[in-house]
């Protein structure tokens, strides 16, 4: 279930109002209103962004206030290579990386906790009939757990439903490298899960999942070029 | 599938080639070969295929997140608050006292989100009626202070200050009461010891001690000039523009700078919009 905070798809605009280059483009030329125009229209997909990366709420919300802020007075700096909302990701995603790498030093992520009960499913899906409230609190903590770089690239594609080519520009990386930044993330996920089940519930998990099992690391296999075909990432 | 079967295989090798990070290069083919002809590679394949497709799925069933609404609200008021409207000013002068300018607050106020730039409601409320009074009058220097706990003055002017007013202290008199608008950072009986009431929104994280403090460790790494000593911090604007004054001295003299709101951010840094020599 993606609704509501996946993607957009094309730069912003709106039948009814400016696009969002053009909002951009009125708050450099000293609009007051136009900024706060275009937070309010990205503002649940970049809180949601900033949110699943960070794993916690207070530092996503100094996040994406430190990001937007800075948004607001570098405007002027947009040279429009990129959407307006891919800038303004990249920007809140960089805040939240940031934050991430200076916390290295306290490398456990907060769990979800009695406050965040919205981030879980409301109840039994049926589309879904697999999931349960434990599994997605086990998975939230397996994506918790992954390295900063391999986390902001799942957030982005397999949570936010982005194209990998758009996650590619917001992280500023090649396609390649997002893509094999979310295959390893989702290998690591997909072993830590059978970990965490079993320690958790004490019961084998699903799919045969098992507890100790490390992810070796590769060879370090060099990624497609960015033109490459997306075959398994895009969504 | 145990994990000593899975210990044969490279598995960030095997994600890649799963994830379509291998596609086009010369790992694909060969790992393509090992799943064909290596049952650990085969099993293991098999297996974790199976495991990332359901950690996908189980991605795809995060609920929508929206912003809270006290982020919103906060965010709002950072960038919608009413523009102020300049109705009678006077040339800079060399005297803060006759500098100070006049404002009136817009007609409308943004529905739900009252974010008054300067001192707040009281203040703008204030000044709003002096100017209604009468335009010839002199304008009130009031200003609201405080001294911190760690010895620098904290003021809440509101002056919008340019590169040429930069340099020019505040001027405050002895009678000029501490405000009780603007405590002290540590200032008992408050209840937020740790903050200054500073109505700005935009700079509303820099009311609070720790970020204050953050503020000044990236002037002084900024500076260069050794550590620094920060005399007076001014809540105002510069060009228009909320910002914070600081005053401070270091090794390389005296300096007024005008920092922005994300002064002591990792994004922003000093986050300065100018700085001039103070003499």
């Amino acid at each position: 279930m993606n609704t509501g905070d996946g993607p957009i798809g094309a730069p912003g605009t709106d039948d009814s109002g400016p696009s969002d280059a053009d909002l951009l483009r009125a708050h450099v030329d000293g609009d007051r209103e136009a900024f706060g125009e275009l937070v309010r229209r990205h503002r649940d997909r970049l809180w949601a962004v900033a949110l699943r990366t960070v794993g916690d709420r207070e530092e996503a919300a100094d996040a994406v206030q430190d990001a937007l802020l800075s948004a607001h007075r570098n405007a002027a700096r947009f040279r429009g290579d990129a959407a307006v909302t891919t800038w303004l990701h990249r920007i809140v995603v960089n805040a939240c990386l940031d934050r991430l790498r200076r916390r290295q030093a306290h490398p456990t992520v907060p769990l979800p906790d009695g406050s965040r009960s919205e981030d879980r499913p409301s109840g039994a899906e049926p589309a879904a009939p697999t999931t349960d409230h434990e599994t997605a609190l086990l998975v939230r903590q397996a994506l918790a757990d992954l390295p900063a770089d391999q986390r902001a690239a799942i957030v982005l594609v397999d949570v936010q439903g982005y194209p990998v080519a758009e996650a590619a520009e917001i992280l500023e990386v090649a396609v390649g490298t997002i893509k094999s930044r979310c295959a390893r993330g989702r290998a690591r996920m997909a072993l830590a899960l059978g970990e965490l089940r079993g320690r958790d519930s004490g019961h084998a998990a699903r799919g045969n999942l098992r507890a100790g099992e490390t992810v070796p690391s590769g060879p370090g296999a060099a990624p497609p070029s960015p033109g490459g075909h997306e075959r398994r990432d895009q969504r | 599938m145990t994990g000593a079967e899975f210990s044969g295989v490279d598995i960030d090798l095997l994600a890649d080639y799963i994830g379509g990070a291998l596609e086009g290069t010369p790992d694909e083919s060969a790992v393509a070969t090992l799943i064909a002809e290596d049952q650990a590679w085969r099993e293991a394949f098999e297996t974790l295929g199976g495991r990332v497709t359901f950690v996908r799925a189980e991605l795809g069933r995060f609920s929508p997140e929206p912003m809270p609404a006290d982020l919103a609200a906060r965010l709002d008021g950072m960038f919608s608050a009413p523009a102020l409207t300049l109705v009678q000013g006077e040339a800079v002068a060399a005297d803060p006292r006759r500098r100070r300018k006049r404002w009136v607050t817009p007609l409308a106020i943004a529905a739900g989100f009252i974010a008054f730039i300067g001192f707040g409601v009281d203040y703008l409320s204030g000044r709003t009626q002096q100017a209604d009074d009468s335009a010839a009058s002199g304008v009130s220097t009031q200003s609201e202070s405080a001294i911190s706990a760690l010895g620098e003055t904290i003021l809440a002017t509101g002056t919008d200050y340019t590169r040429a007013t930069l340099a020019i202290e505040p001027v405050r008199t002895l009678s000029d009461p501490p405000s009780a608008g603007i405590p002290a950072f540590g200032e008992s009986g408050t209840q937020n010891q740790d903050r200054a009431t500073v109505k700005e929104p935009t700079l509303d994280r820099l009311a609070v001690r720790a970020a204050l403090a953050e503020c000044f460790l990236a002037i002084e790494r900024q500076n260069a000039g050794g550590s620094i000593s920060v005399t007076t911090v001014d809540y105002a604007r510069f060009n228009g523009a909320p910002a914070v004054i600081v005053r401070f001295t270091a090794a390389n003299g005296g300096w007024a700078w005008a920092v922005g709101p994300g002064c002591g951010t990792p994004v922003s840094g000093a986050d300065a919009l100018d700085k001039v020599p103070v003499r």
